[in-house]
């Protein structure tokens, strides 16, 4: 591993049953001891006001769990990047949505991702997407209180779990790790769980919520004003993550407003 | 107020101080001659029409650059919160008001029966968003300026000249407490006024912690040609996924339609009524939550 980064100090013993691998994991902490936040520093001012503006939705249905993310990265008025990845893949059956600070997000993505694969070699047989949640919600502990912010959702499929099929959960810095069958996270959050509520059910095929998820993100873009550019969707199933093309919703935009223009014009004649 | 005004009766004012300053007698209530408005082509006279806009201006009143040195500020009994959905929008038919009817305060449902559209007169509807006893008292008001023209003018004031009147009404409270976002719904208009001082005309509107989630499903399904009863369903859909999701929303829905001929409300309806229905139409009445669905299909 790279120096720099941040190690933190995870009993395995419970779970792996190595003791010895305990003591090697115990490395040099640049991280928060598991009871005080930060050992007497002082608090750095932050160079920019960091902002939270995103819009990410998970839900699950009978094909799988459908995630769906649009891609700008807002600095308060500043468009800081307007393609980035909002949905990393963790491993082969499970994605997680990020929303928050992408820095912390990307890093806790990274860290879970070793942490998985490392359970997975040590024992044979992957994770489920709870203890994977609970994992990141243990680690994400002993931040509580600081201005560490990752509200992620896990969306996977689980084999040879007594529940086995798709599962989703939300993860959030604060605290939380929430089992739910429809989340959105961000600012943008509202306007797609409108339009969730009103379409999503168990029974849709894969090319409906698709579209549903597409529509959302498009409406929450549309309206929010830290949430834009494309969108991705990724969708889950029993043979992994699938990823769709990204698609400018630039596009989306001009193809609706098309579309309203000349049925209007139909109408006016109509008349 | 309306019949001192008729008779040209004036109480002498003690102060005739504008823009006003927290006086240091702090137990006097201090008139205002804040509004002498001359409506277009009339010079500066003190003809019967011409009656200045009075306020009682509550002598604790604080505005944020006041050097009242003993301005007494009052605790409030409760923390005020604006949980509303109001929405309203324009199309073939004419306009759609429609509202919610929880009245919340902090984290209590204060009264789940309110009522947040207002007719100001035949043809004019207002929903009233932000603190519900700033936007009574001015509703109110607005009525009583609105009918006072009529009697004067012997016309209606226009849609954007009421908006106007409110807005410069609202002005002299910009700063403090006072929390109004009203949207004006005429028959062929609708404008968006709030104390911060924003007047706004535009085609739709959606006002409150609900607004967001009503945005959302207006966007998708809004069209200039939707005929009487998709508007009608649509309004409603908005304020139902609006209630379903935010805490601050719910109970019932209140809709209005205005058209060229008036007024006509639409009778109050449950939501909860709507919550079921949606639930039975998706196939999860049955179950108590959808993880039934994952057990069952095994």
């Amino acid at each position: 591993m790279r120096q720099g980064v941040v190690y933190i100090n995870t009993n395995f013993s419970s779970v792996s049953g190595f003791d010895a691998e305990r003591d090697s994991m115990r490395t040099c902490l640049l991280s928060p001891l598991p009871s005080l936040p930060f050992v007497s520093s002082q608090p750095v001012p932050l160079p920019f006001p960091m902002a939270h503006g995103t819009t990410t939705l998970a839900f699950v249905f009978q094909g799988g769990v459908l995630a769906a993310a649009d891609t700008r990265s807002s600095c308060s008025g500043l468009v800081a990047c307007p393609a980035s990845q909002k949905i990393l893949p963790i491993h082969s059956h499970l994605v997680g949505t990020t929303s928050g600070t992408s820095a912390d997000c990307a890093l806790w993505k990274r860290i879970l991702s070793r942490e998985l694969r490392l359970y997975q070699l040590r024992n044979g047989r992957r994770l489920s997407t709870s203890g994977a949640a609970k994992l990141l919600s243990h680690m994400l502990h002993p931040f509580k209180g600081t201005e560490l912010c990752v509200a992620a959702t896990l969306c996977g499929w689980d084999d040879h779990t007594s529940l086995s099929g798709p599962s989703l959960f939300y993860v959030c810095s604060d605290g939380s790790r929430l089992q739910g069958t429809l989340f959105s996270v961000g600012s943008g959050s509202p306007y797609a769980y409108s339009i969730l509520d009103q379409g999503v059910q168990w029974g849709l095929t894969v090319a409906e919520a698709t579209s549903i998820a597409r529509e959302a993100v498009y409406r929450a873009t549309h309206r929010d004003a830290y949430s834009g550019n494309c969108v991705d969707v990724y969708h889950v199933t029993s043979q992994g993550w699938t990823r769709r093309t990204r698609e400018d919703l630039k596009e989306e935009y001009y193809r609706e407003k098309e579309s309203r223009r000349q049925t209007h014009e139909a109408e006016k004649k109509m008349l | 107020m309306a019949l001192e005004d008729i008779c040209n009766f004036k109480d002498k004012p003690t102060h005739k101080t504008f823009p006003f300053y927290a006086s240091e007698d702090t137990s006097v209530s201090v008139f205002t001659e804040a509004f002498n408005f001359k409506w277009r082509g009339e010079m500066t006279s003190k003809k019967a029409s011409d009656v200045p806009l009075e306020f009682h201006v509550p002598s604790l009143f604080k505005r944020p650059s006041s050097r009242a040195s003993h301005s007494v500020s009052v605790r409030r009994p409760f923390p005020l919160s604006h949980g509303t959905t109001t929405l309203g929008f324009i199309f073939q038919g004419g306009v759609i008001a429609a509202a919610d009817t929880r009245a919340s305060a902090g984290g209590l449902v204060a009264c789940p029966a309110v009522h947040k559209i207002t007719p100001i007169h035949s043809h004019l509807v207002v929903t009233s968003s932000g603190s519900g006893a700033d936007c009574m008292l001015w509703e109110r008001i607005l009525t009583r300026e609105i009918r006072l023209y009529q009697l004067r003018h012997k016309r209606r004031l226009s849609i954007s000249g009421t908006a106007k009147l409110l807005s410069l009404m609202l002005h002299p409270f910009k700063g403090t407490d006072v929390c109004v976002a009203l949207t004006l719904c005429g028959w062929d208009k609708l404008i968006y006024v709030c104390s911060d001082g924003a007047r706004l005309q535009g085609d739709i509107f959606s006002v409150g912690s609900g607004s967001p989630y009503a945005y959302g499903v207006l966007d998708r399904s809004l069209s200039w040609s939707l005929n009487k009863e998709e508007a009608i369903l649509l309004a409603r859909e908005a304020v139902f996924r609006a209630t379903h999701r935010d805490a601050y929303s719910g109970n019932n829905v209140d809709l209005f339609h205005v058209t060229a001929e008036g007024w006509r409300q639409r009778q109050r309806e449950d939501l909860k009524e709507e919550y079921y229905r949606d639930m039975e139409k998706r196939g999860l009445l049955g179950f108590s939550n959808w993880f039934t669905h994952l057990f069952l299909e095994e």
